[in-house]
């Protein structure tokens, strides 16, 4: 109590527009949580993405089994259907995160109803941080039930099962889903209007879909019409050794940042899918057998993790500074 | 201890200005009327006892406790129905009031909450399909879980028809016989003074009255509006009333027959013998005594035309 009192009123007559950081509480951060998976988990939404999941697993192995009789010699064929869903899931998680995500606090303060939440005992950082882990709950679930559903189809179609890369699949999934919704609930957290946030999660799929493709794309022209110089490098195929270009170094690393690329990348941690010895050998080849450190497996896991902590913790400071 | 001490609240956006050195102290047990227009600054005003907006000077203490530094801690102790706020759609009555058991780690049970604002009925029914009505009921459940010290209830009687504000102003009482403080947000007089102790009238974000119930009354003095029906209206009649010592103000309304409202402190007679020795004829004539609602008026209706002295 007597600290309390300390402050005098000095330091509020100058005028400063104090903004105390708030603390976490584990226990509010479980209650909000809750009821913001008790919430989403009743909306259409939860079951479409559910069934969407079960379905493109069910398709990808009809296929896979359909057309895939070499495959199936090579014994590879969870393999190959990890390959084929994660390029797919690569594009659709992030847009259903962003989904998922983009009125987790916007959408709060235009209803007015974050006014129910913070009228209780939770600080702002336990809303933010219990609305992405309820909204993560929710797309882990709703991708679980999707891949567990249809792990009983492709085992009864493709006889044989290798339950490693499905799970190593799944995991990373949920990881690079999770990556995404932090990136919704922090943007969602920084207006009070869904339509600007809307229009936020738009942009973050441009970015990461189309703007960084071009980049990459710019690089490689720059590259090749002399403007940016690339770095030489000897490759050896069927005996014959080829001189290449190749991009610089910072190139690749712009491009091991997107979560995406991370997401396919960190899978051969997990499955030992998704990279050939060819891949391997051309990557030794090019950066002279030592590979940078961004282009190493780990990285990948690292940027991953970097995607969940970084936009939640630059909500987690600027959502206790503003007015709701 | 006061249960609320706002001292030099000021609040600004930009150039607007939307509470000005506003100071005043609520006293734990009482009940508190906070009255004024809406756009006056009371949402303004609650939304920075709850730290939910900042203030850009002065300080607030709620509970003896920092607005801002302590507020999870005043939060705890406090109980809010926030005004102009959704429920949760897919989530039932049960599960809200469950949230904010969980929340406040209190023991209530949903049940009993929900019968003391007459909703038990709709105890497992999703929020989303609840009227106005019901969905304010369902919030003072839940402003009521965990027996607060201090109430919130800002524009409470919103949505509510005026057997639900009965109720509401009987949970009031209810709450401030247990011990609760209560502060309590209105536009309309009317449903502040049955249950207030004290009454703060605040216009453009400025504090112009505050007193008792009883102290606002008298403000008005013994005054006494006297309605009379005249079959025409007579200026020179009009002016010679409003010249009498006892009357502070006289004005015509048009309508068939015209009415003239006077407003008198002593004689009704001395009004009326004036009338008809203008030659105007008294159709009919009516007093009342002048209401809380007068005084809520002359406060806060623009140009503040007749305001009787504080």
């Amino acid at each position: 109590m007597s600290a309390d009192t300390g402050t005098e009123t000095d330091a509020a007559a100058a005028g400063e527009t104090t903004a105390p950081s708030s603390s976490i509480n584990p226990d509010s951060v479980r209650a909000v949580a809750r009821k913001d998976f008790q919430d989403a988990v009743r909306s259409w939404l939860f079951w479409g993405l559910s069934v969407f999941f079960f379905t493109l697993l069910v398709t990808i192995t009809g296929v896979v089994s359909y057309f895939g009789e070499d495959i199936a010699q090579a014994g590879a064929t969870t393999e190959a259907l990890v390959v084929f869903v994660s390029e797919i899931t690569r594009l659709v998680i992030p847009l259903i995160a962003l989904i998922l995500g983009w009125k987790a606090i916007a959408g709060e303060r235009e209803r007015g109803s974050i006014k129910i939440l913070l009228s209780l005992p939770h600080s702002r950082k336990d809303v933010l941080l219990g609305k992405l882990i309820g909204r993560s709950a929710v797309l882990s679930i709703s991708l679980v039930v999707g891949f567990v559903l249809a792990a009983i189809v492709v085992a009864a179609l493709l006889g044989t099962f290798d339950v490693t890369d499905y799970v190593g699949l799944l995991a990373m999934s949920i990881l690079y889903g999770v990556a995404y919704t932090s990136i919704a609930v922090a943007l969602s957290s920084l207006t009070r209007s869904t339509t600007i946030a809307g229009a936020a999660m738009v942009g973050v799929f441009v970015l990461f879909y189309i703007v960084w493709n071009a980049i990459m794309q710019a690089i490689g022209l720059l590259m090749n019409f002399g403007y940016l110089s690339g770095e030489e490098y000897e490759f050896e195929l069927d005996g014959e050794t080829m001189t290449n270009e190749r991009l610089p170094d910072w190139a690749y690393f712009i491009e091991s940042i997107d979560p995406g690329y991370a997401y396919n990348n960190a899978l051969s941690i997990v499955t030992g899918a998704a990279e050939t010895e060819l891949g391997v050998a051309l990557e030794e080849a090019m950066f002279d057998g030592s590979i940078p450190f961004y282009l190493q497996d780990w990285f990948s896991f690292v940027v991953l993790l970097f995607w969940i902590v970084t936009p939640i913790a630059v909500a987690l400071y600027r959502f206790d500074r503003v007015d709701l | 201890m006061s249960a609320i001490r706002v001292d030099g609240l000021t609040k600004s956006y930009g150039q607007l200005l939307a509470l000005s050195d506003l100071s005043f102290e609520v006293e734990e047990g009482e009940v508190f009327g906070f009255l004024g227009p809406n756009g006056a600054g009371k949402s303004t005003t609650i939304n920075v006892l709850l730290d939910f907006i900042r203030p850009t000077a002065g300080r607030v203490e709620v509970l003896g406790l920092d607005a801002q530094a302590h507020s999870r801690t005043i939060r705890s102790r406090t109980g809010v129905l926030p005004e102009g706020v959704e429920t949760y759609d897919r989530l039932t009555a049960r599960q809200h009031l469950e949230f904010a058991i969980e929340s406040k780690g209190a023991d209530d049970d949903p049940l009993a909450l929900l019968e003391r604002v007459g909703l038990e009925d709709a105890i497992d029914k999703k929020a989303g399909g609840f009227s106005k009505g019901m969905s304010q009921r369902l919030m003072l459940a839940m402003a009521l879980v965990g027996e607060p010290d201090l109430l919130i209830l800002d524009e409470p009687s919103t949505g509510l028809d005026p057997n639900g504000a009965r109720e509401m102003r009987e949970i009031v009482r209810e709450e401030n016989a247990r011990g609760a403080t209560v502060f309590f947000s209105s536009h309309i007089m009317e449903q502040v003074e049955a249950v207030c102790d004290r009454v703060g009238i605040l216009r453009e974000g400025e504090m112009v009255a505050i007193d008792t119930v009883a102290g606002l009354r008298e403000s008005v003095g013994d005054g006494t509006t006297l309605r009379v029906t005249v079959d025409r209206i007579d200026d020179d009649a009009l002016e010679a009333v409003r010249s009498l010592p006892d009357v502070s103000s006289a004005t015509a309304e048009d309508g068939d027959p015209p009415t003239l409202v006077v407003g008198v402190d002593g004689s009704k007679t001395a009004v009326l013998s004036e009338l008809e020795e203008h030659g105007v004829e008294v159709r009919d004539f009516s007093t009342r005594e002048a209401s809380l609602e007068d005084v809520f008026q002359s406060y806060t209706a623009d140009g503040g035309t007749e305001v009787h002295a504080r």
